[in-house]
């Protein structure tokens, strides 16, 4: 298999706009393209991620729409969805097209705009990423999956609601020195505690919120990437599932999928958790970060929480997560923020994040999640 | 020979109150249905199997800030009931106040009827 290397990276501001998905993501990619140094040209096929758009604007057949609106309408595209995954699901399929040898150019990402549905339209439409049989009529929210994993996860471990709380606070710290986050403020412990129950135990500051955006990264290969200004190589790529049943999770204390997913990066890679400076993973609620950091070999099971009081995790600890603010506080356009990820990450490790880039940053970790996380992707990229 | 139990046939069933899983012929594992492959040996030869309804609350969540149509209902539980016969289920909590919820609380299966869906549920034992 060829070398595969991102060489461009474009994400709009998040937050509410005024703009269809397509404007979204388009100008994302257009600055993806400009970033990389190529001509529109020379892309050669596009790999676009989004979710409720056939819900909330009514609009299928995205992918071409997408290419029409970015300006490059003869491409190849296809639509990915995974959930939340979205856009880190067509990356890695991108990036196999490019290791295969089919293309050398190709444009990956996605694009997601809520802000303007009614807050329970945006709710019901992100519970259809969840078992339409049992679990939609019990009336189980996405909230609701991961209070369930939260309380799995205190009774077995001890974990804390504040643990979870230092979660929300260090991923604001970090938002607010991103000038693309949807919340650039910084929080306090006890306004996370206080603030409003969603689904016990996780309240209102537990959670991500809804977001509008759009994010696109240029992916090539090596032959392409050797004549690029600073390419970030990817070495490994993996995707793993686990049963769409909550019913069917063995322990709904761990996510058996980000386990899978990660085994597989790392031995694509051939690397281990001790090898990673600088990590983007799934936030989208405060126990998720606490998981990931367990399921993907950081601290050992039980310990996330204990990690994220500590400080273990904020810029200038042992391993930075979510240096971006993560979904909580960068916010989280469900369609676009797999290839937002992978974007902070090549920001890092080319050492242009200016405030919060994370020192001497040479291997990065992207972790993904799609809804009741039956769906997970790790990929591992590099500066070397 | 494989006995399929459809979605249909389930809540069919549910709704007269009672429960049913499959019971692998090889194996011995029991699933909710539906299934083709028995995910722990692989063989297809599911016979259906009656499940007492009885277990214990594996972990639960109260919904507070519901999807569209069931803002009447909220708060409402939500959890994941560990059966009897060694299976989980999700389903909603009836009749049980939720400042008393706990995990490992038995629970018993009964069916919520909303015209013509029927939806897991479960009440006191
Ligand atoms: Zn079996």
């Amino acid at each position: 298999m060829r070398r595969v290397a991102v060489i461009g990276v474009g994400v709009t501001k998040f937050g509410k706009h005024e703009r269809t998905c397509a404007e979204l993501f388009a100008e994302a990619a257009a600055d993806a393209i400009q970033d990389a140094g190529v001509s529109p040209r020379a892309i050669q096929a596009l790999y676009y991620g989004n979710v409720v758009g056939g819900e909330g604007d009514r609009q299928l057949h995205m992918g071409p729409l997408a290419a029409s609106v970015l300006g490059i309408p003869t491409i190849p595209t296809t639509r990915f969805e995974t959930a939340c995954a979205t856009s880190h699901a067509a990356f890695r399929h991108a990036v196999m097209e490019i290791a295969a040898g089919v293309s050398d150019v190709v444009l990956v990402g996605g694009a997601e705009r809520v802000l303007n549905l009614p807050t329970d339209a945006a709710t019901e439409y992100f519970a259809y990423a969840s078992d339409a049989t049992f679990e939609q009529p019990a009336g189980i929210t996405f909230p609701g999956v991961f209070a369930l994993v939260a309380r799995a996860h205190m009774a077995k471990y001890g974990t804390t609601e504040e643990q979870m709380a230092h979660v929300a606070v260090k991923n604001h710290r970090h938002g607010a020195l991103n000038p693309k986050a949807q919340f650039q403020k910084e929080i306090t412990l006890e306004q996370v505690m206080k603030s409003a129950k969603v689904a016990d135990p996780l309240k209102l500051y537990d959670c991500c919120p809804f977001t509008d955006g759009g994010a696109a990264v240029v992916i090539v290969s090596e032959e392409v990437a050797r004549r690029s200004r600073k390419p970030v190589w990817i070495l490994g790529s993996a995707a793993a599932s686990d049963s769409m049943f909550l019913h069917e999770k063995k322990d709904l204390s761990r996510v058996l999928a980000t386990e899978r997913a990660a085994q597989a990066a790392y031995r694509q890679a051939g690397r281990g958790p001790q090898d990673v400076d600088v990590v983007e993973l799934h936030d989208c609620f405060t126990i998720a970060e606490i998981v990931a950091t367990e399921g993907l070999g950081f601290f050992e099971p039980g310990t996330g929480g204990i990690a994220a009081e500590k400080g273990w995790t904020g810029l200038g600890g042992k391993l930075p997560v979510n240096p971006s603010g993560g979904l909580k506080a960068k916010g989280h356009p469900i369609g676009a923020t797999g290839a937002a990820q992978v974007a902070e990450i090549v920001t890092q490790l080319r050492r242009e994040a200016g405030p919060r880039q994370v020192d001497g940053a040479k291997v990065g970790l992207v972790h993904t999640l799609g809804g009741n996380t039956a769906t997970v992707l790790v990929s591992l990229l590099s500066s070397e | 020979m494989s006995k399929v139990v459809t979605l249909k046939a389930f809540f069919e069933e549910a709704r007269a109150g009672r429960l049913t899983g499959i019971r692998c012929g090889r194996c011995g594992e029991i699933a909710i249905p539906p299934k083709e492959f028995c995910p722990a040996c692989q063989e297809r030869a599911w016979e259906p199997v009656p499940l007492d309804g009885h277990g214990t609350i594996a972990s639960f969540t109260v919904i507070r800030v519901p999807p569209r149509g069931r803002a009447e209902e909220a708060p409402y539980a939500v959890a994941v009931v560990k059966l009897n016969e060694g299976v989980s289920l999700l389903g909603r909590i009836l009749d049980i106040p939720l400042d008393a919820l706990k995990v490992g609380m038995p629970v018993r299966f009964r069916p919520l009827l909303r015209e013509e869906q029927t939806v897991v549920a479960f009440g006191p034992p």
